[in-house]
């Protein structure tokens, strides 16, 4: 019983009269009998993050101020990387080209999803009309690739359905041209992505509640005025999240690119993800290859951060 | 007791970790084994592999396990990875030139000079390849095979044609507009990989000294031989020679459709061809590409030599150098090129496909220079932007002075570095 009496201060019911710096330095001085032994099970979790995801950032951001080949030591060469880095123009390349991605992935996948979203939501066989978009999502990246490289290569199935109609653009050369091939690829990527685009919009329809859009119905408000007064503003904070989602995923495009072009011809479709992977392990030249993908990380982690700080900044005072 | 507590959970959760993360050490045993783990990045290649292990596991009691990769980028960081653990590879296919350099300054390969002093002792290897597998005066490695890149063509389309494999570089030409009139694509063309096979063969068949003084940077990619090479090739492209260079359709299944007569390639495509049910002289030929100039006094034969090697410090070095000594000698050769249906370097190994065998006593007993695929002879960097440069080239043939002077900015660079 004494032991519980010792202890009185921890559990004393908030809202109470005392004085919260007080509470606080107490809260502080008294420790729960089964804080080490707790402190001691969280261990391996931490361990496991501190060696999975922060020892290879710490190292990776190590590496990229050496010269490395994966063999023998790094040698320190200061920011030489990083020079060398932004002196290449086909880094400057594959920073416009996963602009691109970014301004495509956030266009094209967001806006048709939002628009399928709409038209099909609260429709008869709505369900059934949306689920066709789903079904590319269930085929894996390289997949996607291979199929629409077979579809858009020169003379391949899109030339050859072009030519039977008597179409033109038979002979276009999809994949050969840059900056072509990458609207192309902006364009399959979003093939696959734009269903569950769609599907998570819906789940935001779901959720708006039905009171002020009968309230605004009884205003007098429909079609675009009801959807872009009240719906469009209650589904901000989903579309935070697949706006927010999609900016990271362009970000880091890799998969489709290298299966259909490589990031060529001539590294005319390169995207930062590809000019890190091709410098690491095509060239092993570890160190400028760390660098690209410090720099990765860094435009990832800020545009992240800046985007939602904004939206959410906004949401505040709206 | 609290403290006691402590000390028994972190002691605990330590224990777990540790056995999450560790590993048998018998993995790792030395000792006498009877079969060798060998890595490659030759995936496919592993019914051909365990074939020859059968026949090894007779001669010298020992096996092959092949662990296979397909993707090289992956299989080359893994092995780079692997110098950094305590199971160093004891037997692994790499690359000659500036890859096997970097594994030897390193002190990481396994010498092999004593074997290849008795492989040229007894015939069982040409001279010729010993210097591809040469660094600093030493030989590091054993060649796996010997391709030599040739002409493949479809014999069907040949035949309806009236056509018989050429003996000049005129006649090849003329060939290649009779197929053209005819309808037929004459040659295979890419721009991912292998964008460099035309450059090969065009400047090794005119000009060999400057294809060696380039892959040494004693040339530059500017000067009028290679430009004039360019020029060669630009026109080849403007006839309309070549296929579409973005197919995504595998050159066999090319060849095979009759969608390209013909495709320049290492000897190892035999296998390709027999993958997508071809037949040797029924269905497709080989012969040896003419020299584009007629008056190079030898025959330039482009040759790619991939090597095996075993980590200095194997954990089975004893039995892996013992493999690499067997695998010089005539059954280990005749085993191997049996097996994947292609061309031996040993030229006492029995090849019994009789076209092969005597393109075999052809190269080895012909006036031939023989010279490092280009894939093999230009150092990384190098090859990288030619890589680049030459798949932009074929996809849009214009004034090559761009392409050359891009891959001659990554070759100076690379060479001052060099020192």
């Amino acid at each position: 019983m004494s032991g519980s009496l010792g202890t009185a201060t921890t559990v004393r019911p908030p809202g109470s009269d005392s004085d919260l710096g007080e509470r606080s330095a107490a809260q502080q001085r008294t420790k729960t009998p089964y804080e080490w032994p707790a402190r001691a099970f969280s261990l391996p979790a931490v361990l496991l993050v501190a060696l999975l995801l922060y020892l290879p950032f710490v190292w990776t951001t190590y590496i990229s101020f050496t010269d490395y080949n994966g063999l023998g030591s790094p040698v320190w060469v200061g920011l030489s990387n990083y020079r060398d880095m932004v002196s290449d123009s086909v880094f400057l390349t594959a920073v416009g080209n996963t602009l691109l991605w970014v301004v495509g992935s956030i266009t094209l996948p967001v806006a048709l999803g939002l628009l399928i979203a709409v038209l099909t939501y609260g429709r008869r066989f709505g369900t059934l009309i949306r689920l066709p978009f789903l079904i590319p999502y269930a085929v894996s990246g390289v997949a996607v690739g291979v199929i629409w490289g077979f579809v858009l290569q020169t003379q391949g199935a899109l030339g050859q359905v072009l030519e039977f109609l008597n179409l033109p653009g038979a002979s276009t050369r999809w994949l050969l041209e840059g900056p072509l091939n990458t609207f192309i690829m902006i364009g399959a990527a979003s093939w696959q992505i734009v269903g569950v685009n769609a599907l998570l919009f819906v789940i935001g329809l779901q959720s708006i509640p039905r009171e002020p859009v009968e309230a605004a119905r009884l205003d007098g408000a429909t079609g675009w005025t009801m959807f872009r007064c009240i719906v469009w503003p209650q589904m901000r904070a989903l579309t935070t999240v697949v706006i927010g989602l999609s900016i990271v995923a362009s970000l880091k495009t890799f998969d489709i690119v290298w299966i259909m072009t490589q990031g060529g011809p001539g590294r005319v479709s390169e995207t930062l993800a590809l000019t890190m992977y091709r410098e690491t392990f095509v060239l092993s030249d570890y160190g400028q290859g760390a660098a690209i993908a410090v720099f990765l990380s860094v435009v990832t982690f800020a545009a992240s951060i800046i985007y939602l700080r904004r939206q959410l900044s906004g949401r505040a005072t709206s | 007791m609290k403290m006691r507590h402590s000390v028994a959970a972190v002691a605990a959760a330590s224990a777990m970790l540790l056995a999450a993360c560790g590993g048998s050490s018998d993995d790792t045993a030395g000792g006498s084994v009877d079969s060798l783990k060998f890595y490659n990045d030759k995936a496919a290649w592993k019914p051909q592999f365990e074939e020859v292990s059968k026949v090894s596991q007779d001669e010298i009691g020992l096996a092959l396990e092949p662990v296979g990769y397909s993707e090289a980028n992956q299989y080359a960081a893994f092995i780079r990875s692997s110098f950094r653990t305590k199971e160093k590879p004891d037997l692994f296919t790499w690359h000659t030139g500036k890859e096997l350099e970097d594994l030897v300054r390193q002190g990481l390969v396994a010498e092999t000079t004593s074997l290849w002093d008795k492989a040229i002792a007894d015939g069982d290897v040409p001279e010729d390849l010993r210097e591809y597998f040469t660094v600093d005066g030493k030989q590091y490695c054993v060649p796996l095979q010997a391709g030599y890149w040739v002409m493949f063509y479809n014999k069907r389309i040949f035949d309806q044609e009236g056509i018989t494999p050429p003996s000049t570089w005129a006649q090849l030409e003329a060939i290649a507009e009779r197929l053209k009139g005819a309808g037929v694509t004459p040659f295979h063309q890419t721009n991912v990989l292998f964008t460099f096979s035309w450059f090969q063969t065009l400047l090794t068949g005119s000009d060999p000294e400057l294809y060696e003084a380039l892959s040494t940077g004693e040339a530059k990619y500017t000067d009028p031989g290679v430009v004039s090479v360019m020029d060669k090739w630009r026109a080849m492209l403007d006839k309309g020679y070549f296929s579409d260079p973005g197919s995504k359709t595998d050159p066999q299944v090319m060849l095979k459709n009759g969608d390209v007569a013909m495709i320049n390639m290492g000897t190892w495509f035999n296998g390709n061809l027999k993958s997508v049910g071809m037949e040797i002289d029924k269905d497709y030929g080989m012969f040896v590409i003419p020299n584009v100039d007629p008056s190079l006094a030898t025959r330039p034969m482009v040759v790619e030599a991939g090597p095996v090697c075993t980590a200095a410090d194997a954990t089975h070095r004893e039995e892996a150098e013992r493999y690499s000594a067997w695998w010089f000698t005539p059954p280990a050769q005749t085993a191997w090129a049996n097996a994947r249906g292609e061309l031996s370097f040993n030229p006492r190994a029995e090849v019994s496909d009789e076209t092969l065998a005597s393109l075999s006593d052809e190269i080895n007993k012909g006036d031939y220079r023989l010279m490092n695929r280009y894939f093999e002879a230009a150092p990384v960097p190098v090859l990288t932007a030619a890589l680049d440069g030459f798949g932009a080239f074929v996809t849009k043939p214009g004034d090559p002075m761009p392409v050359l002077k891009e891959v001659q900015a990554a070759a100076d660079a690379y060479w001052a570095e060099q020192g």
